[in-house]
């Protein structure tokens, strides 16, 4: 017997196929700072030694993570606008995913850090009248950025509602 | 008196007439330097045991005194505000000026609130959140502070400057009011407010104005009082989360010292046989904790609920709700700004047979969370009572609060007596460590075993309450054993949906959906729902937001 069950799908749209540097980098200058932090610990006020063998374990578990997690975010991160909703899936290791109606966005923002404006990328965030349902689409093409702003503002506009 | 509100012209409608910058109350030169004073206390004492130490050089003190004076005079002379063009101004600081405007049919909320020292000169801080203003992170408009029933008219006339207006994206839930009686009814501003302090009972001739402040007022005109706070149910006060907290607080506190404390008497021989006075002595400590715990919490529940007063205004549209011993507070909840309600019955409260219920609303500032309590720790009849009636405002009021709700299913289940043994398991293992560690008896081990039995019935308990239901005008949702909390959060008040799932759900097919609202918690969560069925509600609860992006998948 085939039993079936209506879910949601993956959005149509991925991020940009640079999108993994940017979280990449994002990941070493992390450990970088762990780094740093682990040499204050131990060696500036040693709490604790460190020793090599432990400085290995370290650089491979970032290693680890500034490989597997810009990758997992990649596979993840995906985006799509229908006429009347946005529809947003983001995370590495919980999926999350966001649907908000056009007719409740209430503002749209394009932002870039220094990693992604190196790399030609930015981050679009729509937000709604609830904290809790901001959604986010980062790592996307600056032009696709441009492009996807200035059609929620123009869909969005269409529909100007209370938004609450 | 220079800044008295120009308005011997008691016809005028304060919102329309006025286009010139208004002062805060005079009075507030009083009040200013005495909050000042309190906030830079730290700074103050370090400045003069500094002084002391540095051979009494009397320069430092007047400067330490008269530095708080001036900064409140300063900010009482760069605060002004106007209400122009249909927008209400806000100019204030001292070094870094701000002007924040608000547009008056963005206003949601006003509330008023009025400490101790704002009482005795009788005034009101009048609080205004505008549509947004939570989500967006933007300032609230904070008036500090206005005559009472300057106070009181100035909300009047924000909340119902135009009762189309607020209830248009609503159309039909409310009873239709009387314009022209709302209109023309904010003449209490014109009254120079001259009786400084006590309790106004009385509101005079405001027709719109509700109530006066301090322990049991009056309704004021024709409100309807729905609800008044009977002083016996401060028995409940011991029971709720605040309480838990408080001795959470205390137990943390006290185990600084306590913690050696009871070292010693390990290292003493308590567990001995025949050492009966020291076990007598630790039942008397956590007896002294529960007492003193107690004592705390109806102590807080003194102060936040006394003198409580529901009531609806004449006209049908807002509540108004006065609480407060010393500092009082009076929200008005617009019932067009209503989207539901929160039915708490955390665990204490609950096997006590009380429960308290909170509304939800748009627009109230993020120090409440959105919610305003309607209905403190009560028998759990007045909750239900009150709920319906709230309810009652916006839709049908009976299902929601007493329906039989969807459970989540056996893998829900079983995902909850798993959480709780591993907690179990950590707190257990953590023990064990401690023990080690601090070279006690082998015999505190069984200890750690303790957490398990109070885990399974939490889990048995919180998987029996997990569960959910759509009506066609609500969204129910049950959670929480400890916290236990069932809310009812009104279907068009849904502003999008996130939903997740953590690895662990994804093999169990499970999500956790939230329904994102500008209201309250400004999101309430529905844990561990199977997916196809979380899939389902939200598709049911806003008709076509999610149709073009759902799938057919054979399972």
């Amino acid at each position: 017997m085939a039993v079936t069950s209506v879910v949601l799908r993956d959005p149509a749209h991925r991020v940009a196929r640079r999108a993994p540097l940017m979280w990449a980098a994002g990941g070493l200058v992390r450990s970088g700072v762990g780094v740093g932090l682990l040499l204050l610990v131990s060696d500036a006020w040693h709490w604790f030694p460190m020793p090599a063998a432990a400085w290995v374990g370290y650089a491979v578990v970032a290693a680890c993570y500034c490989v597997a997690m810009p990758v997992l975010r990649y596979r993840l991160h995906r985006w799509e606008t229908s006429a009347g909703a946005v529809y947003t899936q983001t995370g590495w290791l919980a999926r999350e995913r966001r649907v908000a109606p056009m007719s409740r966005v209430q503002t749209v923002d394009v932002s870039q850090d220094p990693i992604s404006r190196l790399l030609g990328l930015a981050t679009v965030t729509v937000t709604t009248a609830s904290s809790r349902g901001p959604l986010q689409i980062a790592g996307l093409a600056r032009p696709v950025a441009d492009d996807l702003v200035a059609e929620l503002a123009r869909r969005a506009e269409a529909l100007v509602g209370d938004a609450t | 008196m220079t800044d008295e509100p120009t308005s011997p012209t008691v016809t005028e409608d304060p919102l329309v007439a006025d286009a010139q910058w208004r002062r805060l109350d005079l009075r507030m030169l009083l009040v200013h330097p005495v909050n000042e004073v309190l906030r830079y206390l730290p700074a103050l004492v370090g400045v003069f045991l500094l002084g002391r130490s540095l051979d009494g050089d009397r320069w430092w003190h007047l400067a330490a005194v008269g530095v708080p004076v001036v900064v409140g005079v300063l900010r009482f002379v760069t605060t002004s505000y106007r209400i122009t063009g249909g927008q209400l101004q806000l100019r204030r600081g001292m070094v870094r000026r701000a002007e924040l405007t608000a547009r008056l049919d963005r206003i949601r909320t006003v509330e008023l609130t009025s400490s101790l020292i704002h009482r005795m000169l009788g005034l009101a801080k009048v609080e205004i959140g505008t549509a947004g203003s939570v989500a967006g992170g933007g300032e609230r408009l904070r008036l500090d502070a206005l005559p009472r029933r300057q106070a009181q008219a100035l909300r009047a006339a924000l909340l119902h400057r135009s009762p189309s207006a607020a209830g248009a994206p609503d159309a039909g839930s409310l009873p239709a009011g009387e314009p022209g009686a709302a209109r023309g009814a904010a003449p209490a501003a014109a009254t120079p407010a001259s009786d400084g302090g006590g309790p106004e009972a009385s509101v005079g001739s405001g027709v719109e104005v509700p109530v006066g402040a301090g322990p049991g007022p009056g309704p004021g005109g024709d409100d309807q009082v729905l609800l008044r706070l009977d002083p016996r149910w401060v028995r409940f006060a011991p029971l709720t989360t605040a309480g838990l907290v408080v001795a959470a607080a205390v137990a943390g506190a006290s185990s600084q010292f306590a913690g050696p404390m009871v070292g010693d008497l390990i290292d003493g021989g308590l567990f001995r046989p025949g050492s009966a006075p020291a076990g007598l002595l630790i039942a008397g400590a956590v007896l002294a904790v529960v007492l003193a715990v107690s004592l705390l919490a109806l102590l807080g529940y003194l102060l936040n609920y006394w003198g409580l007063t529901l009531s609806r205004d004449r006209a049908g549209r807002s509540l108004h709700v006065v609480r407060g011993l010393l500092t009082s507070r009076e929200t008005s909840i617009e019932i067009a700004r209503l989207r539901g309600v929160e039915y708490h019955e955390p665990l204490g409260l609950r096997l006590a047979g009380g429960a308290r219920l909170d509304a939800i609303v748009t627009g109230l500032s993020r120090r409440d969370a959105g919610s305003a309590p309607v209905v403190p720790p009560a028998p759990r009849e007045v909750a239900d009572r009150l709920g319906a009636v709230v309810l009652g405002e916006i839709g049908p009021a009976g299902a929601p609060l007493s329906m039989t709700l969807t459970g989540h299913g056996p893998r829900a289940v079983r995902r909850r007596y798993q959480r709780a043994l591993a907690a179990a398991a950590v707190l257990a293992a953590g023990w064990a460590i401690a023990v080690l560690l601090a070279g006690w008896t082998a015999w505190l081990l069984p200890v750690g075993l303790l957490p398990w039995l109070v885990a399974v019935p939490l889990a048995a308990d919180r998987a029996r309450r997990l569960g959910h239901a759509l009506t066609p005008e609500y969204l129910v949702t049950r959670a929480h054993s400890l916290r236990g909390r069932r809310v009812v959060l009104l279907r068009r008040g849904i502003i999008g949906w996130n939903v997740r799932q953590t690895v662990f759900q994804r093999r169990a097919g499970l999500v956790t959906l939230t329904a994102t609202t500008a209201a309250g918690k400004q999101g309430y969560r529905l844990h561990d729902v199977p997916e196809p069925d979380a899939t389902a509600l939200a598709d049911h609860a806003t008709p076509g937001l999610l149709t073009p992006f759902l799938v057919t998948v054979g399972d």
